[in-house]
């Protein structure tokens, strides 16, 4: 009776790291699938983003488009021709020119000082 | 051999060895000996190489205007394999009313069983998400939309030969956009992608990937501003004198930046397949004309460089009649004693021709290729030509006589402008430029073009001499006292040539009429050029280059002086320019 009990006895150690493995192997294979999924489901949004970007690209260059047929030279001739807008030509005397600064010949050249303000 | 369980079994064992064995053989055989093989053929049903387009790049002005993009468009793709044979009455219908083509068109298209079929292209992005939208709604398969661009040109007919424009291909064909192709053009990229049997991309299997590189932005010398003065003007000259062809053009003498280009006929860029050929040519560098007159700054320049006369040496011009070679030489008035400085003011015939003479063949002809004449001026426009100047061995008797006042040779408005250029640039011969510089979108520079000086032609000293002579041509004692501008000393020359009968000799009464001079004369800060080719004057003695070329050009520079923002001198305002046409007499040469 003792014998046959001790023939047929499994090894709780053994038996516990069979568990332990097969649990392991059984995550990991879940962990796989799972990561394998949200892989696809990353790369599902990565398109719907990328899709997206080019669109709201698309729309920006259509507005650009747009931007710069309203704002060309001809656009603006024909709506001031039209009478959307009032340009004056500026007149002669009407315009005021500020002499240009010259620069010394020398940048640290020392110079006399005119002014006729300081007089004593 | 004992025929016992364990033999049995070993035999069992043998069995499945040999056969998994195998397995590995053949498993190894396939992954490894025929890997490349089934690897190419599974990647033929999955993978494919998505291409990547690059967006042509923009021109834009010398201000960063844009003059030249591209708007996003989709072309309507059909593959008759995957059309429901029921339902293609039903496409049809829908293709016909929203791409608005014709119904007969799309069932030849459509009847047909090929898998590609463009069906309409440049389809705006709008009407192409609506179209979409009615397909998906309908269960309409077969119709697919690929992304496209198109260049769309928002001044329209302005500039239109210079910016030219692209096939279908975004191949440029004609102006900037030709030769400059291979910068706007930018590089493709590429991707390899698998698609799920949904024909969906898996986005995870994606292979190999290559951005695009989008093509670099052009930016042009020319100035809007300027060129929308120059088109007003040249419009306002073909209402007024209804030329065949008009050409105007601006530019800068020390840097060679052509400031304005235009031409007339011309043709809208963004309506370019309804344009007739004639209206696409760019008249400035690919049309040839006899320059006139206006030739004689090349004569008098070649005389005095060679110190064979000074400016104040007086030439004895015959009364107005000269015969040389057999044949009689003509004046437009009997000139006595005149100096080398009058007979560009005076635009006298026989003084040129004798100034000609004093130089010899050689070395005028040597002149005339110095000054550029001939050969292509190296502009960034394609199509240019070298006009035409024949060599000294195929001179005729009175060929010394005739060049001189610009007949026997054919130059190029651009040619011209350049030789006019070089006189107000002290000399140098500069090449022209259209282009100034080459960025990427976000303003990188990748070239930038200086000024690049050919050769000195003639000296400092003589240019300005000539420079001198030229203020006396738009004065009144000049021919072109109607080009004259209030506040600004201008020095010019005009030029009127009877235009050239295709069949031989010359067509009477039609001339080509022009006018190039520079401004303000001491510091030029630009040279322009007007042609009016058989210009339609209200009498025929009007058709002069100081009367017609002139006035354009004193407007045109009056207005670009304000722009420029040079300060007109007080003492020099006088009438304007269209008040001294109609008080002047003296007709302009």
């Amino acid at each position: 009776m003792n014998r046959s009990r001790q023939l047929n006895r499994v090894g709780a150690a053994s038996l516990a790291r069979w568990i332990v493995i097969t649990a392991l192997l059984a995550a990991a294979g879940l962990c796989y699938v799972y990561l394998t999924l949200q892989l696809h489901r990353l790369g599902d949004r990565k398109k719907s983003l990328e899709t997206e970007l080019m669109g709201l690209r698309t729309q920006n260059d259509v507005a650009n488009v747009q931007i710069a047929a309203l704002t060309s030279r001809s656009a603006l001739q024909r709506r001031l021709k039209e009478g959307y807008l009032k340009m004056i030509p500026i007149a002669e005397q009407n315009i005021v020119r500020l002499a240009p600064i010259r620069p010394a010949p020398e940048e640290n050249a020392i110079r006399p000082v005119a002014n006729d303000q300081v007089g004593r | 051999m004992r025929w016992n369980g364990r033999t049995r079994c070993a035999l069992v064992c043998i069995g499945f060895v040999l056969l998994f064995s195998a397995f590995s053989f053949r498993l190894v055989y396939l992954q490894l000996v025929k890997h490349d093989e089934y690897a190419g053929l599974a990647a033929e049903k999955h993978v494919y190489k998505q291409p990547i387009y690059a967006e042509r790049g923009a021109i834009t002005d010398a201000n960063g205007e844009v003059l030249a993009h591209n708007v996003p468009v989709e072309i309507v793709v059909a593959d008759t394999s995957h059309l429901n044979k029921e339902k293609v009455a039903e496409a049809v219908a829908l293709l016909s009313r929203d791409l608005k083509i014709d119904a007969d068109e799309l069932w030849g298209k459509l009847g047909s069983d090929r898998h590609y079929i463009v069906l309409k292209r440049d389809v705006p992005e709008s009407a192409a998400d609506a179209l979409r939208a009615k397909l998906r709604e309908q269960n309409l398969r077969g119709i697919y939309f690929e992304h496209d661009a198109a260049r769309l040109y928002p001044n329209g007919s302005m500039l239109c030969h210079v910016i030219g424009f692209t096939d279908f291909d975004h191949k440029g064909i004609q102006g900037v956009e030709a030769s400059m192709d291979e910068y706007l053009r930018g590089q493709d990229g590429y991707r390899y992608i698998e698609h799920n049997r949904a024909g969906q991309e898996i986005v995870l299997y994606r292979g190999q990937e290559r951005a695009s590189r989008d093509g670099y932005q052009v930016h042009l010398s020319v100035d809007l501003n300027l060129q929308n003065i120059v088109e007003n003007e040249i419009d306002a000259a073909v209402r007024e004198y209804s030329p065949e062809r008009a050409t105007i053009l601006l530019m800068r003498p020390q840097t060679g930046e052509v400031l304005a280009m235009a031409n007339r006929p011309n043709f809208d860029l963004n309506q370019r397949s309804t344009a007739r050929p004639e209206q696409m040519k760019n008249r400035a560098v690919i049309d040839m004309m006899e320059p006139g007159s206006t030739f004689k700054i090349v004569t008098a320049a070649a005389a005095l460089n060679e110190k064979k006369v000074r400016p104040d040496t007086t030439i004895y011009c015959e009364k107005g009649i000269w015969n040389y070679g057999g044949r009689t030489l003509h004046d437009h008035r009997p000139y006595g004693e005149l100096s080398v400085q009058d007979i560009l003011v005076k635009s006298s015939n026989i003084g040129a021709a004798k100034l000609a003479i004093s130089l010899g063949d050689q070395k005028f002809y040597e002149y005339i290729r110095r000054f550029g004449f001939g050969e292509r001026t190296g502009v960034e426009l394609p199509g240019e030509i070298n006009g035409m100047i024949r060599p000294p061995q195929n001179w005729s008797k009175i060929s010394i006589t005739r060049i001189p006042m610009g007949h026997e040779v054919a130059v190029t408005p651009l040619q011209m402008t350049v030789a006019m250029a070089t006189i107000a640039n002290g000399g140098k011969l500069i090449t022209p430029r259209v282009v100034k510089s080459i960025t990427t979108a976000d303003g990188k520079t990748i070239s930038e073009f200086s000024p690049s000086v050919v050769r000195q032609v003639i000296s400092e000293e003589t240019a300005k001499q000539i420079g001198r002579a030229l203020r006396g041509v738009v004065s009144d004692r000049g021919t072109a006292a109607a080009a004259a501008v209030p506040g600004f000393i201008i020095a010019g020359k005009t030029g009127t040539a009877q235009k050239v009968d295709p069949h031989g000799g010359y067509e009477k009464g039609k001339y080509i009429v022009s006018f190039t001079g520079f401004l303000p004369a001491d510091h030029p800060e630009f040279v322009g050029l007007v042609v009016l080719d058989d210009a339609k004057t209200s009498k025929p003695e009007l058709n002069y280059g100081g009367l017609v070329a002139g006035p354009i050009f004193a407007r045109i520079a009056e207005k670009a002086a304000r722009y420029l923002d040079l300060a007109p001198q007080p003492d020099l305002i006088k009438p304007t320019a269209a008040g001294r046409v109609a008080s002047t007499s003296a007709p302009g040469h």
